[in-house]
């Protein structure tokens, strides 16, 4: 590994590489490693290894659209709305901010990052990544990542809300992670739940075997969780060639105190439910796809041709979003 | 309404041809009138089950009845012009013809072609129509079925001979379920013709049949008349797609029973009873009731002298008995009580037995409040299509179980039988389980007035044409004489989405002349206001918003209010739940509703992409115009697996309980 001549005595700090396209964050945890990128060309967190396993095969970014539910159809929600399908799918990252211990510095390409060394620290950093939507007009959304030295990540994204942008389906932060989990367990509300349909669920730790989605009739938006104080998502494969045998990791991602997230764990984004007309047309299920939201519209259900959802379940994009969690590596089960 | 009388009597005229002997001839054209609708067809009557004795009632092994269900011979035509005419002769060969399984539908059978509608009728695009008599059409629709490109026939053949318990009897055949139009044969006679697919068509086959060696021949067309009445938001089938069964009578025979339980104020209970009672010639005897209850206690023993007067059918009614407190029977509290008919012969010899579980429960309106048995009504309901995706609407007892199970377990507490009748033992099991219905006749007709969104009934049947009122008042009188004995129908509701008119007023008032145990529901009269006092106990509509029904409720109601269809799940929905079942608590007259709907209507096939077993819906068969996915409403997914949102059916029935 890249930072074997790290230095020991330095291991309550983050060990922080000043790459030209990168910046790499590494540490460990009750002696488990964990290795961040955070790249400066893809506009993102390029990787997490944690449980050494990669855990993303994109970087995140911030979700604007959910799949049409039929109602959302009917209702003619995609037609006012739909804007927010290409601000889903296209985004521009236009700034990065980099904090270290508190402190703004520099942003650290080449040549600024000469004057590091390989033996870089810091108790805290933070990465501040800030996106322009291409709705017409465009926001912005500013999505940060703080990190201590156990490798925890509070992450926060703030949606700046525009006049004149439609409602919103949904805003979260989507993870792409390389391969199929095994399943997932968390603690919040038991079954599938939408802001306007969730008094049936009730409280609890539950655990979700596989990645299922609901087969409704015409693929659609599913599989949400609201009110979750955190979810655990579990894999056992990974795309890496030297695997040889199968380990188990799982990675937490755990809601502020008192500020509940909904999520979604599927094999499939929103467009690649968007597309299908059936379950089976469905691409074949490789990756795991982690929605942690803050904001998500009720699906309703007055009738299905015209009913809006109640006005207390929309999104006014006209509003800021705020809203964090916190990613944390854990150790093997 | 003098208007009405003269149209009855063609109607007559018909039926009156056939019982003065004159074995008529099979009428093609009958598929183009609307005002010829049943020929020689029995009349309906309750649904009890008949034996010769108590063994046979307690095991089930009926030996008079024969099951005719089974392989038949078929032959599929592209319309009734090029039908095989002579198909139901003996001397016919039928050596070409194809093996087909009764019941099940003519489409999934691979013949014709699958086709999912809401509310387009089927032929919106390829044939111009318009209901006979509806506008100024001086043709009153000669040819429009018989003579269309396209109106597909099935015909079926059918050979048995006759086991043992129905020979030397009387019997009749029972067709359970017809779609649409059908004509019967036994060994080259005509012996009847039929509409209305959703209720039983019976026919006497007695003068025609053999021991040994009989052949049954059912020519079944997909469209007639009956076609727009028929116009239901679900995959248009056409076939014998219920039982068919024979049945022997014993010399002496309970053809109709009406047992009118009453519970009263005070908690106490009193019976009587209105019967029909067949017999052969030169019987006579006396016939037995007793109720007994739970435990087996008697609590009414009764008889009635039954005369030898040489008539066929003969009526008889048991006055009111008092029974002191009974136990009533309740939501998810079915307390029911078995009543007992047994008819003897002048040598005291038992002939035959009839057992039916009969309620006492009393549904009426206090104070513009739906209260049963003195409490508020709150209808936690579900709308029900029977259905399976692997054979459609053609469903067995397994299906109707499981239902229910998922019935219970989720708190449901009503179920609109969405928008025919079901088959019999349904209501048995409501019975059972103390689940109440809306018993639904076979009525829909939004594709004569309801046109992309808008209320456009420039040509609405039945409306108040005279020529359609007949077709439907049957329809009406079928589904209340078949379902009159189950305590769980506390509603009869005219049909679904057909506007209002002289028809349905008539067919309203005839209900209330008939029946004042149980209240009428109607939904369409919300379409046409002149009709609100004529028309519906009860106010109610389909979708409304919180918002409107709050509005209805704060401006001096006359009704109270139901939901006939709320929450409409399909896909990922039934969300704001909540602001309806809030009504309850605020509006004593806002007595809940019935959910759209139980089960996703999609069929199993097999993708020829990938091999797999799938689900299909509207548009996956090529079938044009569709209405593609919106037959997916349920609270299960076709397969039977409750649909994620079924928690929150379930918290919100069990606590609005």
């Amino acid at each position: 590994m890249e930072n074997t001549d790290r230095k020991s005595d330095r291991q309550d700090l983050l060990q922080i590489v000043y790459g030209d396209v990168t910046l790499g964050v590494h540490g460990n945890c009750e002696g488990e490693e964990f290795h961040y990128l955070f790249s400066y060309a893809a506009g993102g967190m390029e990787s997490l290894v944690s449980g050494g396993m990669e855990w993303m095969y994109r970087p995140p970014r911030p979700c604007f659209w959910r799949a049409a539910t039929d109602n959302d159809r009917g209702n003619g929600f995609t037609l006012k709305s739909g804007m927010w399908l290409a601000a889903d799918q296209f985004i521009r990252c236009a700034k990065i901010d980099i904090f270290v211990d508190g402190e703004k510095i520099p942003f650290p390409s080449a040549p600024e990052n000469n004057r590091y060394t390989d033996q870089e620290a810091a108790s805290e950093l933070e990465i501040v990544y800030t996106y322009e939507t291409i709705t017409v007009p465009s926001t912005q959304v500013e999505v940060s990542y703080k990190m201590n030295s156990h490798g925890a990540i509070q992450v926060k994204a703030h949606y700046y809300g525009k006049e004149g942008l439609p409602e919103l389906p949904v805003f979260g932060m989507r993870f792409l992670m390389p391969t199929c989990a095994d399943g997932f367990v968390y603690e919040g509300l038991s079954g599938e739940t939408y802001p306007d349909r969730k008094a049936g669920g009730s409280h609890g730790v539950h655990e979700v075997q596989g990645l299922p989605v609901t087969p409704y009739l015409v693929p659609q938006e599913c599989g949400m969780h609201m009110d979750t104080s955190w979810v655990e998502v579990r894999r056992s494969r990974t795309l890496d060639n030297r695997s040889v045998s199968r380990q188990k990791a799982s990675l937490r991602f755990q809601a502020e105190e008192d500020s509940p997230f909904a999520f979604s764990c599927l094999p499939y984004t929103a467009s690649e439910l968007e597309n299908a007309f059936h379950q089976e047309e469905l691409p074949l299920p490789r990756r795991t796809v982690l929605c942690i939201c803050g904001a998500v519209r009720g699906v309703g259900g007055i009738d299905s041709w015209g009913a809006d959802v109640e006005p207390a379940y929309h999104i006014d994009a006209g509003q800021d979003i705020v809203y964090g969690f916190h990613v944390i590596p854990c150790r093997d089960r | 309404m003098c208007l009405f009388q003269k149209h009855m009597y063609r109607h007559k005229k018909i039926q009156q041809n056939f019982n003065r002997g004159n074995f008529m001839n099979a009428d093609i054209n009958w598929l183009d009138d609307p005002e010829v609708f049943r020929v020689n067809q029995l009349p309906a009557h309750s649904d009890h089950e008949f034996y010769v004795n108590m063994e046979e009632m307690k095991t089930g092994n009926n030996s008079l009845a024969q099951s005719l269900n089974g392989i038949w011979q078929f032959w599929y035509s592209e319309n009734a012009m090029s039908r095989p005419v002579d198909f139901f002769r003996t001397d016919y060969d039928a050596s070409d013809y194809d093996e087909i399984s009764v019941p099940c539908h003519i489409e999934i059978a691979g013949y014709d072609k699958i086709h999912y509608i809401n509310t387009m009728y089927p032929w919106e695009g390829h044939i111009y129509r318009r209901p006979a008599y509806s506008l100024d059409n001086s043709d009153a629709g000669k040819g429009m079925f018989s003579e269309a490109g396209y109106n597909p026939v099935g015909s079926y053949r059918k050979q048995f001979d006759l086991e043992e318990g129905l020979l030397g009897k009387r019997v009749h055949i029972c067709f359970e379920g017809v779609e649409q139009a059908m004509y019967v044969w036994l060994n080259g006679f005509f012996v009847g013709y039929a509409e209305d697919s959703f209720t039983p068509s019976e026919f006497d086959l007695t003068p025609w049949l053999r021991e040994k060696g009989n052949l049954l021949a059912v020519e079944v067309h997909k469209r007639s008349t009956a076609a727009f009445l028929e116009d239901q938001d679900f995959f248009r089938f056409f076939g014998i797609f219920r039982n068919v069964t024979l049945y022997a009578k014993p010399g002496m025979h309970v053809e109709d029973l009406w047992a009118k339980p009453k519970l009263h104020p005070d908690g106490s209970g009193s019976l009587s009873a209105e019967l029909k009672i067949s017999m052969e010639q030169g019987m006579s005897g006396r016939m037995e009731l007793s109720l007994e209850d739970q435990e087996g206690k008697q609590l009414l023993g009764h008889e009635i002298p039954i005369p030898d007067d040489s008539s066929y059918t003969g009526s008889y009614a048991m006055e009111k008995q008092d029974l002191g407190p009974v136990i009533p029977w309740d939501i998810f509290q079915p307390h029911l009580y078995s009543l007992y008919i047994r008819l003897y012969d002048a040598e005291g010899q038992l002939v035959e037995v009839v057992s039916y579980r009969i309620g006492f429960c009393r549904v009426e309106i206090v104070d513009k409040v739906i209260r049963l048995n003195g409490k508020r009504l709150i209808l936690n309901g579900v709308n029900r299509h029977e259905w399976s995706a692997e054979h459609g609407r053609c469903i067995g007892r397994e299906e109707m179980e499981e239902d229910m199970q998922i019935i219970l377990r989720n708190h449901i507490n009503a179920v609109r039988t969405c928008h025919y009748p079901d088959q019999v033992p349904w209501y048995r099991l409501c019975d059972e389980t103390g689940v109440c219905l809306m018993a639904e006749a076979n009525l829909e007709t939004h594709g004569s007035w309801q046109k992309m969104g808008e209320v456009e009934p420039s040509w609405n049947v039945p409306g108040s044409l005279p020529q359609w009122k007949e077709a439907v008042l049957d329809r009406i009188r079928t589904n209340f004489e078949l379902f009159k004995n189950h305590p769980s129908v506390l509603f009869w509701s005219l049909g679904n989405e057909s506007y209002a008119g002289d028809v349905l007023e008539a067919a309203n008032a005839w209900l209330k002349a008939k029946d004042d145990s149980r209240l009428v529901h109607y939904e369409g009269v919300f379409r046409n206001r002149s009709y609100e006092d004529t028309i519906s106990d009860v106010e109610s509509r389909m979708y409304a918003p919180p918002a409107d029904i709050r509005a209805y409720l704060e401006h001096d109601p006359k009704k109270p209010f139901i939901l006939c269809e709320y929450m409409h799940d399909m896909g990922n929905s039934l969300g704001g739940m909540d602001s309806y079942m809030k009504l309850l608590e605020e509006y004593e007259m806002y007595q809940g509703g019935f959910i759209w709907d139980f089960i996703d209507q999609a069929l199993l096939v097999k993708d020829g992409v990938t091999g797999r077993m799938v689900l299909r819906y509207g548009g996956d068969f090529d079938d044009r115009p569709s209405d593609y996915a919106f037959s997916g409403d349920g609270i299960i997914f076709a397969d039977r697996t409750e649909k994620p949102a079924m928690q929150e059916v379930r918290y919100y029935y069990g606590k609005y309980r």
